[in-house]
């Protein structure tokens, strides 16, 4: 039925006259579980399914989607989106021209162990609860507040294309998290695992949920948000800081990841999420960061949240180097913005549309810092006075990804080689160019997929899920001790 | 889909789940209409039309709670969507903290929210406005080089009916427009922003956001580094709205609860400026996203949420759960399931701030050293009972000396606590502006930190 309804739209929107179109029939089903103090705070399962058209007539773009899966609104949906871009036409100075991919007849799955939405309810629930209340045990005087998740969400799609790509794609995420909020006359401190903002994710099965242990990292989680209470607020001053991964992980979205995407760079962004200094003179030649830094945008990386098989221009999945030795070297690219800076290797395959009735725009798939060569121990140890700050708590970019700030929910003071005592309220701000330009350490053996489902951009909003792939990495001189 | 069609599946929906079982049901149907005509670079780049729908159901047996979503309204889609919140209500653990679903109340709809050439504009039409805004800009100068933006229309309606008698709806259209400017002189850029919305797309006046926008943007190239420390800063209602949407965190029901809102540790207290009032009314015609009921079909209450700097336990919303923890009533604040983009809880999307005496002139005029605010980019919170909340400016942020505009400066960053800045209020604009969550006038304070800057 789906494919019926997709060839049926797509042959429909090509007799009008389209140059070009693609189709995509996609079907979404989520589940979201969260146990707060000791109650099932919300067991909800989602379906959701639709059609959405894009079409090139007259040189210029048009999408149209629906939910209404009938063969009468496949061919009125069709109708729409041509008539959309003929609108389009009306106030163009350019026509859209695509750089050429190899239509591709094939399927994708995101290899499973065990099927998240297989698992019973009461088996993840369980999972949940156990979690919760250890979190809660740890102090019934002081932690007001503790929480657990679980996410789950699979898509299904098929992709056609008027240029004759037919490609099925099924993907599946899940994870979640565990959290505790200790609160003494005021003073709130959360502690997350195995990330703020409920948790890590990864396309993998439920093992991977499994494989977070909620439960057995509840209690400690617990102890440091009652230690927070207890402890020294972070100084203002410049040091030597440590990022761990779960904040590292933000860094490298926000401060590599937007200003990479080709169509904020050419402008198309610059009503919303803003455009970047990564302007298109600067491709090959501008200093981004230290010989240290090695950064990528890698579709295939196993796990990563933004691995798939084929991204919704039917592009296969790429590994893309963007910084090389801290050279910027490459965008994210989309098929049309490939073309616009004739780029040799077309469009890096990043195009993504949150749902079947979103047009599809650059999205990052797993933009990922490279391991260097130390031990996060070693990194440690080589420091005098320094800062170690992990899991984010606050973020904050500037609209061309320049001035950055963020906020952790623990820190540690570094003293002689080894950590001192933890301290709270940790910020750090910084210019990002200059920031990565002061790597001068990355390690190598705590790297690991991390899973920001929630990434924002484009008109109609549209919320993404994309993966980094980061370590532990050392910076010099950064500000810190803002709040 | 009209509402009263919306309405007659979600009863059609609450009688089979009650036939199937459910000691109580609540099932909300709805559509969303969104066409959004988007250009860059002085032309249109994307130009998408969409139909949502959708249905929300709550099952409830015993104290076990089931939710299920379905983006369909067919029989067969709402009879899948029953049995699954059925099923998931069977398998889970009570929730002791549930009370019950909302009794019925009467409510008044509320006329003239809905125009149908607004929610059912041309493509067509959407395109030759973009297409004169994009004129105008660059009418205004010839370092105009690119103009950015969005025109949309559209339309929202859902109905809300549950076991115990709530049979509500509501709709509206909408129609918004936002133009960005980008100028350059000797390869400096200057930004400019301005945005309108409405449920009528005839009071979209796109000569004037094309305008605005253009002004500011030739205005502000060649800006110049001002040192972060402490200034004067006159807030934009852009600015203000954005500042309002985190505040706001503070007066929901699941953050008192949960101890991180700063009304719980100031209860009575006079936190802002005796100037500064606060309301949330979903009734407001003033606001965009008007509605006589909240999501569970309850009337939204006008709430005081700031009575003359003051804040109390008066000031905090509820949904029927959250204000059921409490023993309380819900204060009509529950958003429609679908638009829950964080999980379930109240929110508040109606606010309008009370203006005051001063025309923009005249707080400039007042203003001794300052920073002029277009608007904030990119706010978060870094500090939730103190409200600490850092974020920069952008698209068109100047240098106010000796009660005169003195020229742009860089975008800057600020980390303040904003009952601070908002306790230091100097004026009050006398003209609100609709933003999408409240309607605002500007405000001048005595002191904003400004902690960064940013480069060209």
């Amino acid at each position: 039925m789906s494919e019926d309804l997709a060839e049926l739209a797509l042959k429909t929107v090509q007799r009008l006259g389209a140059s070009y179109a693609d189709v995509r029939h996609v079907s979404i089903e989520t589940e979201n579980l969260h146990v707060k103090r000791g109650n099932p705070e919300e067991i909800r399962k989602g379906a959701f399914a639709g059609l959405g058209v894009r079409a090139i007539a007259k040189g210029a773009w048009g999408f149209a989607g629906t939910t209404v899966l009938k063969r009468s609104s496949a061919i009125e949906t069709a109708k729409k989106a041509y008539k959309v871009a003929l609108a389009s036409a009306r106030a163009k100075k350019t026509d859209v021209k695509l750089s050429p991919t190899a239509p591709k007849k094939a399927k994708y799955s995101t290899p499973l162990g065990k099927d998240p939405f297989k698992v019973t309810l009461g088996e993840k629930l369980d999972a949940l609860k156990a979690a919760e209340r250890t979190a809660a045990a740890e102090s019934t005087e002081l932690i007001k507040t503790s929480s657990s998740f679980f996410r789950a969400y699979r898509e299904r799609k098929l992709f056609l294309s008027s240029e004759g790509a037919k490609i099925g794609q099924t993907i599946v995420w899940c994870g979640g998290g565990v959290s505790a909020t200790a609160i003494r006359n005021g003073d709130v401190q959360v502690r997350s695992y195995p990330a703020s903002f409920r948790g890590n994710f990864n396309t993998a099965g439920y093992e991977f949920f499994e494989s977070l242990d909620l439960a057995g990292h509840a209690r400690e989680t617990a102890r440091e948000a009652v230690q927070l209470l207890s402890a020294e607020k972070c100084p203002p001053t410049t040091t030597t800081l440590l990022i761990a991964g779960d904040q590292l992980a933000l860094q490298v979205h926000e401060s590599c990841g937007h200003p990479t995407e080709l169509d904020r760079a050419l402008g198309t962004e610059a009503d919303y999420a803003g455009t970047s200094f990564l302007t298109t003179d600067k491709l090959g030649s501008f200093r981004y960061g230290s010989p240290k830094v090695n950064l990528s945008a890698d579709a295939t990386t196993p796990g990563g949240l933004g691995t798939f098989g084929y991204d919704d221009e039917g592009v296969p999945a790429k590994n893309v180097p963007l910084i090389k030795e801290g050279l910027f070297v490459n965008y994210q690219s989309s098929r049309e913005t490939a073309a616009m800076l004739n780029l040799p290797e077309g469009s890096s395959g990043g195009m993504r549309a949150d749902s079947p009735l979103a047009m599809p725009i650059v999205r990052m798939t797993n933009i990922n810092l490279l391991p260097g060569d130390w031990k996060v121990e070693e990194l440690i140890k080589d420091t005098q006075d320094g800062i170690l700050m992990l899991t984010n708590k606050s973020w904050s970019i500037d609209d061309r990804r320049l001035n950055f700030q963020f906020g952790t929910e623990a820190a540690w003071l570094i003293k002689n080689g080894s950590k001192e005592k933890m301290i709270k309220q940790a910020t750090y701000t910084g210019i990002t160019h200059q920031f990565w330009g002061s790597c001068d350490a990355v390690s190598n053996d705590d790297w690991h997929m991390h899973g920001t489902p929630t990434c924002g951009k484009g008109l109609p909003a549209q919320v993404m899920y994309v993966g980094h792939g980061v370590p532990t990495a050392r910076f010099r001189n950064v500000r810190v001790g803002i709040a | 889909m009209s509402p009263e069609t919306l309405s007659g599946i979600a009863r059609k929906a609450v009688k089979l789940a009650t036939k199937k079982g459910a000691d109580q049901a609540q099932v909300t149907a709805l559509t969303l209409v969104e066409d959004l005509t988007r250009f860059a670079n002085s032309q249109i780049h994307q130009n998408v039309a969409t139909i949502k729908e959708g249905l929300s159901v709550r099952v409830i047996l015993k104290k076990k709670v089931g939710d299920a979503t379905i983006g369909a309204l067919d029989p067969s889609s709402v009879e899948t969507a029953v049995s699954n919140a059925i099923k998931i209500a069977k398998v889970s653990p009570p929730n002791e903290l549930f009370k019950s679903l909302p009794e019925p109340k009467k409510y008044t709809p509320l006329k003239r929210t809905f125009d149908r050439k607004t929610a059912t504009c041309d493509p067509n039409l959407r395109a030759d406005n973009a297409k004169r805004a994009i004129q105008i800009a660059h009418d205004k100068a010839p370092y105009v080089k690119a103009v950015a933006g969005s025109y949309m229309t559209g339309s929202a309606g859902f109905a809300v009916a549950n076991s115990l008698g709530v049979d509500a709806k509501a709709q509206v259209s909408l129609a918004q427009m936002a133009v960005t400017v980008i100028s350059e002189k000797e390869g400096s850029e200057g930004h400019g922003y301005y945005y309108e919305c409405a449920r009528n797309m005839k009071e979209i006046d796109v000569d004037k956001v094309a305008e605005k926008a253009a002004d500011k943007s030739v205005k502000n190239v060649q800006p110049i580094r001002l040192e972060p420390g402490e200034y004067e800063a006159l807030l934009a209602p852009d600015a203000v709205a954005l500042s309002l949407a985190y505040i706001s965190n503070g007066f929901l029901g699941t953050w008192f609860q949960d101890g991180t809102s700063f009304v719980k540790y100031n209860l009575g207290k006079q936190v802002f400026h005796e100037t500064f009032s606060l309301k949330d009314d979903g009734k407001d015609m003033d606001t965009l996203y008007v509605s006589p009921v909240d999501g569970e079909g309850v009337p939204k209450q006008a709430l005081a949420l700031v009575k003359k700097g003051v804040v109390s336990e008066k000031s905090i919303c509820y949904d029927s759960y959250t204000g059921g923890k409490e023993g309380k009533p819900s204060t009509g604040h529950a958003l429609v399931p679908f638009f829950e983009a964080f999980g379930p809880g109240p929110d508040l999307v109606n606010m309008v701030l009370e203006p005051g005496q001063a025309s923009e002139e005249e707080m400039i005029k007042e203003t001794k050293r300052g920073v002029y605010v277009s608007r904030f980019h990119y706010v978060r919170t870094v500090n939730q009972p103190r409200m600490i909340l850092t974020g920069l400016t952008r698209d068109g942020t100047f240098l106010i000396e000796n009660g005169e505009i003195k020229g742009p400066v860089l975008n800057l960053r600020f980390t303040d606590s904003f009952l601070d800045v908002y306790k230091g209020i100097q004026m009050i604009g006398k003209d609100r502006e609709r933003q999408p969550m409240a309607s605002v006038p500007p405000i001048k304070v005595n002191k904003l930190r400004f902690t960064g800057v940013t480069e060209q």
